[in-house]
């Protein structure tokens, strides 16, 4: 497995796991909990972009990987 | 009239009438009510019962049923308004261990022996004395202890760990019927339900009892035992995925040479670390 599908895996499941904290987020009847889920997407969605920019570098450095 | 019947009338009239009166009264625990409003009850019952049989004046029975009605609520509201008259009619609270050791003439004012005091003691789990920093005598003859500050139960704030704050759950479902009421309040309706239910595979006639807590997950009990439900672990999988992230990216950073997706890796797996560390109270309880 090269590096640019290992990091994709990752992004898949963090992708994953910002998904069931969107939905707690919302579904969650606690303004402190909801707060607190709330900075943690955002938090989560940094490393999200930090993660794709990442994935970007290696598919250019790595052309012949790339879709992998 | 016949006797038999008029009688039954009567029983019935008064039997509705006793009901409101007790209902006026007031709501309280009939083991925990006090000695006076007790002794209304008692008259209340025997005036009743003499006037069903005609043994009393109809008229003077009813004097007496309203007096004895009318007389514990207005002590009710005037001891709400004044505490001297609070105290007069309930009397005071009586402090039966004070700093840890017993106050041996306030148990003789109450006629209690030291075997009560250890009997009450235990009858509330304490079976040691010198547990026990502070202990009173209620006036409905209950016994409460304040026990010494390091035999007390451990609470999170004693060991300093954040717990995530959890409002009471929702009964939803109550023998295979959907209550509306809790369901709105949730800000959730019957579609939500059923596409839950729909999607753990359970039918809503099979369901028991269905709760939904605070953070929006739900609890089902089902007619039939043999049915094993998956129970929500979706939190837990939530976290178990955030710490495999943060593990990955931990060993990106090992194995980059480049050193500025190596700061990247560290910096994200470090800011993953943080945030597993603030939502694990939320997660894992």
């Amino acid at each position: 497995m090269t590096v640019a599908s290992q990091v994709k895996q990752t992004l898949a499941t963090l992708k994953g796991a910002r998904a069931t904290l969107g939905m707690y987020t919302a579904q969650t009847g606690d303004d402190e909990t909801q707060s607190v889920y709330t900075n943690s997407l955002e938090m989560t969605d940094n490393i999200i972009s930090d993660l794709e920019d990442q994935l970007k570098t290696l598919e250019f450095e790595e052309p012949q990987y790339k879709g992998n | 009239m016949q006797e038999p019947l008029a009688v039954i009338i009567r029983s019935l009239s008064l039997f509705f009438l006793v009901w409101l009166s007790i209902r006026l009264i007031g709501k309280r625990n009939i083991s925990r009510v006090k000695p006076f409003n007790f002794m209304s009850y008692i008259v209340l019952a025997i005036v009743a019962t003499l006037m069903s049989l005609n043994l009393v004046n109809i008229i003077s029975g009813f004097i007496v049923l309203l007096t004895w009605l009318v007389l514990p609520i207005a002590l009710d509201y005037l001891s709400i308004k004044s505490e001297v008259i609070h105290q007069l009619i309930n009397g005071k609270e009586t402090v039966l261990i004070k700093h840890g050791k017993i106050m041996e003439e306030n148990l003789i004012q109450l006629r209690l022996t030291g075997e009560d005091l250890l009997a009450e003691l235990r009858s509330k789990n304490i079976f040691n004395l010198t547990d026990v920093e502070f202990a009173v005598m209620e006036t409905n003859g209950e016994l409460n202890a304040y026990l010494k500050s390091d035999k007390k139960p451990v609470s999170a704030h004693d060991l300093s760990q954040k717990v995530a704050p959890q409002a009471e759950p929702q009964t939803v479902i109550m023998d295979g019927n959907i209550l509306n009421e809790p369901l709105f309040s949730l800000g959730l309706n019957q579609e939500w339900l059923k596409v839950e239910l729909e999607k753990m595979g359970v039918a809503l006639e099979n369901v028991f009892l269905a709760q939904v807590d605070s953070s929006g997950d739900l609890f089902l009990d089902l007619f039939d035992d043999a049915v094993e439900l998956p129970q929500p672990k979706v939190k837990e999988l939530l976290y178990a995925s955030l710490q495999k992230v943060q593990a990955d990216l931990s060993t990106f950073s090992l194995q980059t040479d480049n050193k500025t997706a190596k700061g990247m890796y560290l910096r994200n797996s470090q800011k993953l670390q943080d945030l597993l560390d603030k939502l694990r109270p939320y997660l894992l309880n």
